[in-house]
């Protein structure tokens, strides 16, 4: 079975480039016979992928240690599922996911546009084609082989990092992975637009759901790892500005920008090279960000590049791909010309503008703090590093903006707005977000930004909020109906909008709970049984933690020493919490599973940072007892978690297909097709 | 109107980013140094020793323990490739738990005088790459 | 048995791919009708573009000068739209001679009311919106 995936995988390389060559040229000649070809090696290459993939899990589930992956990332006595998830665990396995999840997305675009969209077809198919090729000439040649063999077979596998046995590590680079690489299909499709000539918006209009749906996966992916990290790393925070969660971060921020200029270009007929820049820009951060994460170009510079090939067979397609675009766009310059001019800042489109300006210069700020050190070294031949303040000092100001245009995009109008309406629409919000913030001032919160925040947040969600509620009485009164309908009706008709606005919600709630760690607490204490900790929250109550004492077991993979503490909140008790340290023999490494008490406000965070005497626990040596743990207070860090819940509720509303679309009707004449239909297309 | 006022809002744009950018590297870099290239440093130059510096080495097997103070730790870091080039650090906090013997570290704080470098940060080096190399392999016991 | 199931792959592969070219079957290179033109598509987004146009006027968010000079101009701009696809299907060039604004509102009331699902009025033919249950210009009760 593994021997077969393997052998899959060297079949898959041939007819990738059959299928990158024949659509190109059946596209170029218009012969039918080679697209169909073309479009079949498609499902092809998924399917053999799939073999690919099973072999690996198959290696796993069997313990066949002869496979270099295999021994690196399991061991016999690894949970099941994690040696499923074995296949994403490594740098080598994770390509052929990344792979496979790209040949899914690629059969499913053929699959859905077998009739539809044909002129776009081959190109798109030659693009997407190229593209998997590619990766599996990495696969295969650049020492990254997932079925590699050692020679021999040892006794048994190293086993997985403890650190990736955690329940959102094995969903978190899935997720990430499936926003990659369904970001193909938009850029696919936008080349395709320029090769084949068909240069108006149909393109827009074909991709913005699968845009959407990239989005929403990056979305996902990045909180999950954000939990991970909240979780599993030990120190109560989510992001480090680490070079691998920023290369996540880059193509959801220009992604993200895309996501609002498309609608400039449907709505008005401009920023055409604009989007087909950012579609690019897009597809190249993706490729970037992959590679970045698995190939540890960022982290082995200092010493030496561990595997120089595979970061030059990467540069060299990042480039060519760079210079076929740029050429291409430049080529078809004289058709992407816009239709209209902005008429007035005073619109949404300029609005739109400004979000798009500042998102891009999030992404180049993030980016050149990412390589600084590079670009320092290739200069002045010493690496000058920026750490998180850097982050910190530039993005916050630029997150400021960004959230302050969530709330006025909403309501400023298309084309031109008046200064008389905006101050109608805005004199509430502003007051409301005014006031929450001096209210908070009020009751001693002093740290600037959060407080600029915690007003702009409620700037943001009293002006959606009318907006909804506006809507829905709009609706009511137009077309007859009561209330619940009415906002029922309202969503469904232009799912995107409204969809749009549930997302900015989820969004508000994140920055929020961002600035919320302007008021964490933490304090390390020395504890015997019996003694006591205090911490206060800044919410105003405060917690009492007695330490119970310690005791250690022994599982199957790891033995385990828990701390066991009860917890008072204002003298009140509220129940008990433990905190554990882990030892794992396998891959002589420890680490520590905090205590969380999460509450809709805060989270009551415990760390166990040393105990005095493991051995002696062991030996249930009385005096042994002594711990230092770390407790800290996390305000509002939930509110992360909940808002991506409403992210991807929102998210869901817009990726919705619209009813009229989804019973399309099939009747042939012209004057029947743009029944509701057409509405139905436009608004989904 | 004509676009071109839209230009000067982009040049404008640009101009914050790039002053939000240019203020905040200036405010926080640091040196990013190996041990070699840190103790060439403070060779050539002795004032280096009150500038922050970051620096990646590894952890020099069997010299962890624990200091005097409430987590406290003390260790020896080498050069990645020479290892000959090795100096003693603290590290005041809780330990990440990756933390090990010859795990790779970059450690934020300044070289003081005595010759211990004191960090008030230490990151190890994390994520995607944990491998094996063939000789732990087969020694490694089947503990089943 | 790996040599087999390679051999099956292969084979499965090599027919597929080939197969098309020895038979002549071909993809369809150019799609049916109902993909929407570039006409029909500005269309769609003008028409789209007024909807929004008269809800943010009914819920207050543009004020009644701002509304009617925006809709003037979506309706302008929908109508070129609308000559742009009757010349399309018609194969002839459009027309360029100036509406009368009647002629406009008209116009644009009537693709509208197809689109939302409204009824032309059984005694005069004056196109009503959808949910209405009288017509506008008569009177008359609409079924």
């Amino acid at each position: 079975m593994t021997a077969l995936g393997e052998f899959a995988l060297w079949i898959a390389l041939p007819v990738s480039f059959w299928g990158m060559t024949m659509g190109f040229v059946g596209g170029r000649q218009g012969r039918g016979d080679l697209v169909l070809s073309a479009e079949r090696s498609v499902h092809i290459v998924f399917a053999l992928l799939v073999v690919a993939s099973l072999g690996i899990i198959n290696a796993f589930l069997t313990d066949q240690f002869q496979y270099w992956y295999v021994a690196n990332y399991s061991n016999r006595q690894l949970d099941v599922f994690f040696k499923i998830s074995g296949l994403w665990a490594g740098q080598r396995g994770s390509l052929v996911f990344w792979a496979v999840l790209l040949a899914l997305f690629s059969s499913v675009c053929v699959f859905l546009n077998r009739r539809r969209n044909r002129e776009f077809m081959p190109y798109v198919v030659g693009i997407l084609q190229g593209i998997l090729g590619f990766f599996i000439v990495v696969l295969l040649f650049a020492d990254v082989n997932p079925f590699e063999q050692l020679g021999f077979v040892p006794p048994d596998g190293a086993g997985l990092n403890p650190q990736l046995q955690n329940y959102w590590m094995t969903i978190h680079p899935p997720v990430l992975y499936l926003g990659f690489t369904a970001f193909s299909i938009p850029f696919a499709f936008a080349m395709s637009a320029l090769l084949s000539g068909r240069t108006d918006s149909r393109w827009i209009v074909l991709t913005r759901r699968w845009t959407l749906l990239s989005w929403f996966f990056l979305s996902n992916g990045i909180i999950f790892g954000m939990r991970w990290a909240y979780e599993e790393l030990g120190w109560g925070g989510y992001w480090f500005w680490d070079p691998v969660e920023n290369a996540s971060l880059l193509p959801w921020l220009t992604a993200t920008a895309f996501l609002h200029s498309i609608m400039i270009q449907e709505n008005r007929g401009m920023l055409k090279i604009w989007n087909m820049s950012l579609v690019l820009l897009t597809f190249l951060l993706t490729i970037f960000a992959t590679f970045l994460t698995r190939s540890g170009l960022i982290e082995s510079v200092h010493t030496f590049a561990e595997n120089t090939r595979i970061a030059m067979i990467f540069l060299a397609f990042m480039g060519s791909i760079f210079v076929a675009s740029v050429v291409l766009i430049v080529y078809r310059l004289p058709v992407l010309k816009a239709e209209n001019q902005i008429q007035s800042f005073l619109s949404r489109e300029a609005a739109f503008l400004l979000n798009n300006l500042i998102l891009l210069g999030a992404a180049f700020a993030v980016l050149w703090g990412t390589i600084f050190p590079l670009i320092s070294e290739g200069f002045t031949g010493t690496q000058i590093a920026v750490g998180p303040p850097f982050f910190n000092r530039v993005n916050i100001p630029i997150g400021l903006v960004l959230l302050a245009l969530t709330g006025i995009g909403p309501v400023i109008a298309w084309r031109r707005a008046t200064r008389r309406n905006l101050k109608r629409n805005f004199a509430i919000p502003v007051l409301v977000g005014l006031a929450v913030a001096a209210f908070l001032f009020g009751v001693g919160a002093r740290d600037g930004y959060a407080l600029i925040t915690f007003g702009l947040s409620s700037f943001v969600l009293t002006i959606i909020l009318v907006e909804f509620w506006k809507g829905t009485r709009a609706r009511a009164r137009i077309e007859g109906e009561g209330v619940l309908p009415a906002f029922l009706h309202l969503i469904s008709r232009n799912r995107r909008r409204w969809g749009g606005y549930i997302v900015h919600v989820g969004v508000v709630l994140i920055f929020t709970a961002f600035a919320g760690r302007a008021f964490e607490v933490k304090l390390t204490d020395t504890l015997e049984p019996g003694d006591t900790v205090s911490v206060a929250s800044p919410f105003g109550h405060d917690y009492t933690l007695t330490y119970q004492g310690i005791s250690s077991a022994r599982e199957a993979n790891f033995d385990r020493w828990v701390a066991l503490m009860s917890v008072d909140r204002n003298g009140e008790p509220v129940g008990s919490l433990s905190t554990e340290f882990r030892w794992y023999p396998s891959r002589q490494m420890s680490t520590k599973e905090v205590g969380v008490r999460s509450t809709l406000l805060e989270d009551l965070y415990v760390i166990l940072a040393e105990a005095e005497d493991f051995e002696g626990i062991v030996a249930n040596d009385p005096g042994a007892q002594r711990i230092i743990v770390e407790v800290q207070v996390n305000p509002l860090v939930g509110w992360i978690w909940y808002g991506g819940v409403i992210l991807t509720i929102g998210a869901l509303i817009g990726l919705w297909p619209a009813a009229e679309v989804r019973k399309r009707p099939t009747s042939q004449s012209a004057g029947d097709s743009e029944k509701p239909a057409a509405v139905g297309a436009v608004s989904a | 109107m004509k676009n071109g006022r839209f230009y000067v809002g982009l040049v404008g744009v640009g101009l914050v980013v790039a002053y939000l950018v240019w203020t905040g590297v200036s405010d926080s870099m640091v040196y990013y140094l190996t041990p070699t290239e840190l103790v060439a440093k403070v060779a050539e130059d002795p004032a280096f020793h009150s500038v922050g510096v970051k620096v990646s080495g590894r952890v020099v097997s069997g010299t962890y323990s624990r200091g005097e103070r409430e987590l406290e730790h003390r260790f020896e870091v080498h050069d990645l490739e020479h290892a000959e080039v090795a100096f003693p650090a603290t590290y005041e906090g809780v330990l990440p738990d990756t933390f090990t013997d010859e795990i790779e570290v970059v450690l934020e704080g300044q070289f003081g005088e005595d010759g211990v470098f004191r960090a008030h940060t230490l990151l190890t080096k994390c994520g995607s790459r944990y491998e094996a190399s063939p000789e732990e392999l087969m020694g490694s016991e089947v503990s089943a | 048995m790996v040599i087999a199931g390679a051999l099956l792959l292969v084979g499965i592969t090599v027919f597929l791919i080939l197969q098309p070219v020895i038979s002549g079957e071909e993809a369809p290179l150019w799609s049916a009708k109902d993909d929407p033109t570039d006409a029909q598509f500005r269309k769609r987004v003008s028409l789209l573009q007024l909807r929004d146009a008269e809800y943010e006027y009914a819920m207050g968010k543009l004020g009644e000068e701002d509304y009617e000079t925006l809709r003037k101009e979506i309706s302008a701009e929908a109508l070129a739209a609308i000559r742009a696809e009757e010349a399309e299907s018609s194969g002839t060039e459009p027309r360029f001679e100036g509406p009368t604004d009647a002629d406009l509102e008209d116009e644009i009331a009537k693709v509208r009311s197809r689109l939302t699902g409204g009824a032309f009025c059984s005694q005069c033919g004056h196109p009503n919106p959808s949910g209405s249950r009288f017509c506008g210009d008569c009177g008359a009760a609409l079924s």
